[in-house]
Parts: structure tokens; C-alpha cells; sequence
């Protein structure tokens, strides 16, 4: 007997569902095996069967000797992350609105512009630590590594903009202009609260690839690491359930930082649209 | 002629300050695309004026040059006689209601109807009596709070024109304002805007294609084909006098021929064309000079008379009707259609397929002698 499509559609529907949660399972369980392996007892290894559940890993963490302390690191990635988080954010949004006024060369712009995204980032960090040091600049995280990383998250936040712009209706900032609004005015009072969700998606793109960025780093990095290399560091000398701690305490700190833009943006929008007079 | 018409053509340069808007050889180019070419307009104190045309025509891109929106090449601008070309839109006095509206959609009604009054740095407490104030005139005090999504298109319509209105600008510029409200609503909203109008005092330019908008609104009705104006004037005049073959054809009900004078005298010209040779009245064109003329739908008849000197056989292929108005579409001649228009509940005399003799006075027919500028 032949199957009504609405049966069938239901089948598939259910396939696809199935397969879509399989695939979630994929992306989530090798992440809550490093969580659960840094609940491991003190004699706990690296693997399973786990020897134990405790927190003595976190307290390793926390009163870290001088040779495997990550809080220096962690806060200097943490502020690199920032940094070029709102580099981003700033650089992405200029470049989208120019990209919006159709210039002369604009193809070859938006093109070089995704370079950074195309080209390998280790031969990129490497040919930039290369050019520092014929330039005789001393390298640093909070310089070299800032620019270099700048370069590989900015497309992204381009690339996010340019998205929102495509279906931004530009006559609303118009009506501002003949309303009296100058182009300042309008940005900041019109075109900013429409994109903003946009923008802090930009502004995410450039904290997350920054943190856990590694192959740009190794060479323009210097003698203060950040963290994904004094993790890999770690590694080299010696594995300990430790690391899985530093993984799920940044991990559950992204996550945090996530909520609560996305909080923070639901409450904005609760706010001016149950305004009460 | 039109007094109001005569009016504006010939507005002295030293009545200036009494103009809200003069348009002097405004031109626009896009690349090798000239969207306005070289328009001249003006606009006394307070006048309704409906830019009328084929979508375009450039009628759009005029109100943007206006607005400030765009830059022209060429010509001047002058808003109530002050040269304003090259100042930005945030300081023109000026507001525009845009096709769909164009609101905000993250500020509630209050919010965006009090924009224009935040832009010029009032009170807070003087916005809030102001908008409520202007809410309660439009009828929409009970949306104040409520943002863009959750209303209707009328309602839409609504706060768009308090939001341009509460600054009470010189000028409100339109552009299709109605096109996007369903036809149930548009009569309505016509008739309140042109009330809103007279109330007001502000000079409205309201871009349209449809020129019933057009008729029943505008104090001035300016048509422009191909970047250009072809005919500016009142409805009436525009109605009865068209002074182009693309304006005659344009506004509905006319029959326009083309052909070449043969022989002239006596303000009469004998016009030789496709469908036969016809008596028009004119002084201008001389022998052998190609013309266009059109004689508007319900002044052909087929109840003949002397009078009736223009006549031509024809087969009527269709019968329409328009409430009171039956129309006969009819073959003519030369493949192209005539339409003859009737009045009243009467039963028809004519009917489809049917092979009629039509006739017309010369008198009511119109030469046209204007083309372009």
C-alpha cells in the first residue's frame, strides 16, 4: 500500500531528528569526557576508568606552581580575546557599511578582506614573526600576536555584517535623515539597535577564534604565552587530569559569556517593547 | 485657463519667498542611465501637488532630490526661497513619508512619532504632551506603545504620517503613500490626507502612478514620461487640454491619432491620418508638419448630427462597465483601439461585433502643442 505524504513527510521528519541528535551527541561527547575526567581523585589518570571523583584538579589548578600556573596565561588570553573581539566589532561594522555604498575596487576588497580566512595560519604566523624581526620589533602577545590574530578573526565579523546588511532595510535610515537626524545620529539612534545582534555575533566570532587560537600564536607570541600554548606546553611536559580542568572551567566560562549576551539582549528588547506609559 | 495653473507658470521671480518649493533644470544621472533631466517646478505656499507618471519616469528620484536623499548634478533647489541644493536632509524643512512606510521597527509609536521633536533637542516633558497631543489626532492614542509589528497596515500609515507631521515641516514629501494599504482603505485615507492638507497649510508633493490619486487630490498635477515633465497644470486642465500625445495617452479616456496637416486656415487644421482625415482646431503647424490630437472617450457619439464633422467607421469588440459608465472598446482603422464611453443605466445601443458610424465635434477636439521643456 502506497503511504500518504503527509506519513512519509512524518518519517523523514523523525530520520532527520534522530540523525540531528546523533550529531549533537558527536559534537558534545568528547567535550563531557574531558568534563567528567577533571572530577578524577587525586591518583586519577587521564583516561578511563576514572580512579575516584573529586575536585582535586581544580585546586591544582588553583594553587598552581610557578612552572604550570595558567591564571597568568588565562588572563592574557582572556584580554586578548576581548581586544580583538572589539577590534573586530569595530573594524567589521565599518567595513560592511562601506561595502553597502558600492566603491570603486569594491570586489577586490571584499576579496582581500577574506584573505585572512584562506590563507593557512601558521605559514601566516610565521611570515609575520619573519617580518617582525627583520623590522626589529620585539614580539609580543599584547602586540604581534594582537595584529596577527586580528587579521583571521576580522573576516568573520565582516563576513557576519556584510549578512545583516543584505537584509537591512536602509529607508528606515532615511526617514531618520528627513526626520533631522544627522548620519551620526542616525547610525547610533537607527542602524545600531537594528544590527546589534549582528554585532555582538561579530564580537563573539573575534573573542572565541582569538582564545583558543594556536597556530597563529606559536611564533609571534614571545616569552609571555597565552593559554593555548602554555596548554600545549603543558602537554609536552606532562599529562594530568589538569588540563581537562582548565578545559571545562573556559568552556563553562564561554558558555556564561554567551548567556548572558543573549540575556542581555532579550532583556533589551522586553524593555522597549513592554514599555508601559 | 485654469487661474491656479496661469498661477504658478507665471509666479514673478520677485514673488519667491511665497513659493514652499522651486525646482530650477534639476538634473540626475545614474552611470549612462538620466533618471531626471533637467525638471523645473514650482510651488506656491501651501499647495497639494501630485508628481504623476509610469513607474520610471523619475518622479521618485525628484522627491529624493528634494528630501536630500540624493545629490542632483544640476539645477537648484530652493525650499520657502532659501537655496537648499546642497544642504544635508537633517536641515531641510522638509518630511517624507516613505512607499512602505519606512518605521522603526524597535521604537514603540510614541517613540518614533517624538523622533523628529528629540532631533531638534525639545523638552522631554514638551515631546510627551506634543506626541500625546498628536496621537489623539490621528485617532491612534491607544497605540502608543505598541511597536511596528503589531500593527496594521492602516494604522501603519497612520503613524507614519503623525511621526512626519509633528514637526510641521514647510514641505511633506509622499512617495506613493497609499500603494501599499488595501484598496478598501485607500478612498478613506485620500479624502483625510487632503483634508490634512487644507487644515494644514503644508505643501504636500505626493509621487504617484495612479492618476485617479493624482485627479482627486492634487491642486497641480505634474506628468513626467522619460525623466522629464511633459505637462504640469490643473486636473482640469491636464484632463481637457492634454498638451502631449504620451499625456493624452496617459490619462485614461483619451483617443489620440497621429497624423500630418494637409490644409490650414481660419484656426482650423484638416489633419490627414491612418483612420482619415480630421477637422482639428489650431493656429500652429503648417502644411506637411506631422501632429498628434485626442478626443476624450464620452465626446464621440453615435448618434450623429451636422455638428458631428469627425467621423469614422469602426468595430466595437467589447463593452465594459464602470458602476454609471459603459465603455465600448472599438477597432479602429489603423489596429488601434478607440474606446467611446456612455452614460447612465440605459440599455446599450451598442453592443460587441457590431460595425457602428462615430462621429465627434471638431471643437472637442484637442491638438497637442506642448512637448517636453
Amino acid at each position: 500500500m502506497k503511504l500518504g505524504w503527509k506519513l512519509r513527510s512524518d518519517i523523514v521528519g523523525w530520520a532527520l531528528g534522530t540523525l540531528t541528535v546523533v550529531f549533537l551527541a558527536y559534537q558534545w561527547l568528547p567535550i563531557l569526557t574531558l568534563g567528567l575526567l577533571s572530577f578524577a581523585g587525586p591518583t586519577g589518570g587521564t583516561t578511563f576508568p576514572m580512579n575516584g571523583v573529586s575536585l582535586h584538579w581544580y585546586a591544582e589548578l588553583w594553587k598552581a606552581t610557578v612552572m604550570n600556573d595558567f591564571k597568568p596565561p588565562l588572563v592574557r588570553s582572556s584580554l586578548l580575546a576581548a581586544a580583538c573581539a572589539l577590534t573586530t566589532i569595530v573594524l567589521s561594522v565599518m567595513s560592511a557599511q562601506a561595502m553597502r555604498g558600492r566603491f570603486r575596487g569594491n570586489n577586490w576588497f571584499f576579496y582581500l578582506m577574506l584573505l585572512g580566512i584562506m590563507a593557512p595560519g601558521i605559514l601566516v604566523g610565521f611570515g609575520f614573526a619573519v617580518l617582525m624581526r627583520l623590522l626589529g620589533i620585539e614580539l609580543a602577545w599584547n602586540t604581534t600576536t594582537f595584529l596577527v590574530q586580528v587579521s583571521w578573526t576580522l573576516p568573520f565579523g565582516f563576513l557576519t555584517m556584510l549578512a545583516v546588511f543584505n537584509r537591512f532595510d536602509s529607508r528606515v535610515e532615511e526617514a531618520a535623515l528627513t526626520l533631522g537626524a544627522s548620519r551620526i545620529t542616525a547610525f547610533r539612534r537607527i542602524t545600531l539597535p537594528l544590527i546589534l545582534p549582528g554585532v555582538i555575533g561579530a564580537g563573539l566570532f573575534g573573542f572565541s577564534l582569538s582564545y583558543d587560537e594556536y597556530p597563529r600564536s606559536m611564533f609571534t607570541t614571545g616569552p609571555d604565552q597565552t593559554l593555548p600554548l602554555a596548554i600545549m606546553a603543558q602537554l609536552d611536559r606532562q599529562l594530568t587530569p589538569e588540563i581537562y580542568a582548565i578545559g571545562t572551567t573556559t568552556t563553562a566560562f564561554s558558555l556564561i559569556a554567551v548567556l548572558m549576551c543573549s540575556s542581555a539582549l532579550w532583556a533589551m528588547r522586553r524593555s522597549t517593547s513592554a514599555r508601559r506609559s | 485657463m485654469d487661474a491656479l495653473a496661469q498661477a504658478v507658470r507665471e509666479a514673478p521671480a520677485t514673488a519667491r519667498p511665497q513659493l514652499d518649493l522651486e525646482l530650477r533644470g534639476i538634473r540626475k544621472r545614474y552611470g549612462g542611465f538620466t533618471a531626471v533631466d533637467g525638471v523645473s517646478l514650482k510651488v506656491p505656499k501651501g499647495r497639494f501637488v501630485c508628481l504623476l507618471g509610469p513607474s520610471g519616469c523619475g518622479k521618485t528620484t525628484t522627491l529624493r532630490c528634494v528630501a536630500g536623499l540624493e545629490d542632483p548634478d544640476d539645477g537648484d533647489i530652493l525650499i520657502g526661497g532659501k537655496e537648499a541644493t546642497r544642504d544635508p536632509p537633517w536641515e531641510r524643512d522638509i518630511a517624507m513619508m516613505f512607499q512602505d512606510f519606512a518605521l522603526f521597527p524597535h521604537m514603540t509609536v510614541a517613540k518614533q512619532v517624538g523622533f523628529g521633536l528629540e532631533m531638534l533637542k525639545k523638552p522631554k516633558a514638551a515631546i510627551a504632551e506634543r506626541v500625546k497631543q498628536v496621537l489623539a489626532s490621528f485617532e491612534i492614542a491607544q497605540l502608543a506603545d505598541r511597536k511596528p509589528a503589531n500593527l496594521s497596515g492602516g494604522q501603519r500609515q497612520r503613524v507614519a504620517l503623525a511621526r512626519a507631521m509633528i514637526t510641521e515641516p514647510r514641505i511633506l514629501l509622499l512617495d506613493e503613500p497609499i500603494g501599499a494599504l488595501d484598496y478598501s482603505l485607500r478612498e478613506t485615507v485620500m479624502l483625510e490626507l487632503k483634508l490634512l492638507q487644507q487644515r494644514t497649510g503644508i505643501s504636500f508633493i505626493w509621487v504617484t502612478h495612479d492618476q485617479n490619486e493624482a485627479f482627486s487630490l492634487g491642486d497641480l498635477v505634474v506628468v513626467m514620461n522619460h525623466a522629464r515633465i511633459e505637462q504640469q497644470g490643473s486636473p482640469e486642465e491636464i484632463l481637457q487640454r492634454p498638451a502631449t500625445a504620451f499625456v493624452a495617452s496617459f490619462v485614461q479616456g483619451n483617443n489620440v491619432f497621429h497624423g500630418r496637416v494637409v490644409r490650414a486656415g481660419d484656426g482650423l487644421l484638416l489633419v490627414e491620418t491612418a483612420c482619415g482625415s480630421f477637422l482639428v482646431p489650431g493656429r500652429g503647424p503648417t502644411i506637411g508638419s506631422e501632429v498628434s490630437f485626442s478626443v476624450r472617450a464620452e465626446l464621440i457619439t453615435d448618434l450623429l448630427a451636422d455638428p458631428h464633422l469627425n467621423r469614422l467607421a469602426a468595430r466595437c469588440t467589447a463593452v465594459e462597465y464602470f458602476g454609471s459608465l459603459r465603455r465600448h472598446v472599438f477597432e479602429r482603422p489603423d489596429g488601434e483601439v478607440m474606446k467611446v464611453d456612455q452614460f447612465g443605466a440605459y440599455a446599450a445601443r451598442i453592443v460587441a461585433g457590431q460595425r457602428v458610424e462615430l462621429g465627434w465635434r471638431p471643437q472637442d477636439t484637442v491638438l497637442h502643442t506642448g512637448s517636453a521643456e
